[in-house]
């Protein structure tokens, strides 16, 4: 795979729904209840139930995985949780490599939301099969 | 007079902070097909690859993040995730045994735009059967 600094990673648009957060929730063991509980979501402030941290976290790491296949592995992935995403609206998942040094690579990945908002930055470290 | 928040706040950092480093107990669960593929569905990654071996973020699913949220929530009135970095040293496969094992890592509170915020700072590292670290996840969580 011929790996460029600059390079931008295929996007990776997700439609993330109520249902879906309540499958994360029981496979990942998170009830915290502002993931599937509209009114409980509200009394601490939420305009709703929102998506898990993890589910984005997840996102971002199927983008670098799909891009990567059997090409490479998968060495440090690190996220910050900047906002709050709503289920119902489109969520972005967008890359791009900043650095290529030998068969190392750093990318910076993120989420955006609706209006292009990064709710979700990140970055992955991968090492390059020769 | 006291403020009743600031002293609660105290209270719970200097309380969680006694406990930095101190080691949880070990749990040690199998990477089940099934489990792994509940997670994939959730996420919606139809990739083959996890048929065999777990996706990066699937450990999470493994232990709770941290044994210490409980005594955190003495204080404020909701949880937000800040962050999560996972370092990889060895791939999980389905069929592996993994140990988890968690410790507080840090303890500290910061004014924020709308009152003040309480950050508890996690580390979990997995090893496998054979004694392998997999994995090191070090993960931020606020209370606010």
């Amino acid at each position: 795979m011929n790996v460029t600094a600059g390079q931008e990673l295929p996007e990776l648009v997700k439609h993330p729904t109520t249902r879906q957060l309540v499958q994360y929730a029981g496979a990942q063991g998170d009830f915290y209840e502002i993931h599937y509980d509209q009114a409980y979501a509200h009394s601490v402030g939420l305009p709703g139930v929102i998506l898990h941290g993890l589910l984005k976290a997840g996102f971002l790491a199927q983008l670098v995985t799909d891009w990567l296949g059997d090409q490479g592995t998968l060495e440090s992935f690190e996220v910050s949780y900047r906002g709050i995403d709503e289920p119902g609206r489109p969520y972005r998942c967008r890359g791009r490599v900043t650095r290529v040094e030998g068969r190392t690579a750093d990318l910076d990945v993120w989420g955006e939301d609706e209006s292009g908002k990064r709710t979700t930055v990140g970055t992955a470290t991968v090492t390059l099969a020769t | 007079m006291v403020d009743d928040v600031s002293a609660t706040i105290t209270y719970v950092i200097d309380r969680l902070k006694s406990r930095v480093g101190v080691e949880g107990p070990p749990v040690t669960i199998t990477v089940e097909a099934g489990h792994v593929r509940r997670f994939v569905e959730a996420i919606g990654d139809p990739n083959p690859r996890w048929r065999k071996e777990a996706p990066p973020t699937f450990l999470v699913a493994l232990a709770p993040p941290s044994t210490h949220m409980g005594d955190a929530e003495e204080w404020g009135k909701g949880w937000l995730n800040g962050g999560n970095r996972f370092e990889y040293f060895a791939r999980v496969m389905i069929g592996d045994q993994i140990t988890s094992k968690g410790h507080l890592a840090d303890v500290y509170d910061k004014a924020g735009s709308s009152g003040d915020l309480l950050f508890i700072v996690f580390e979990t590292n997995y090893t496998n059967q054979r004694g392998e670290l997999v994995a090191r996840l070090r993960g931020t969580l606020i209370r606010r």
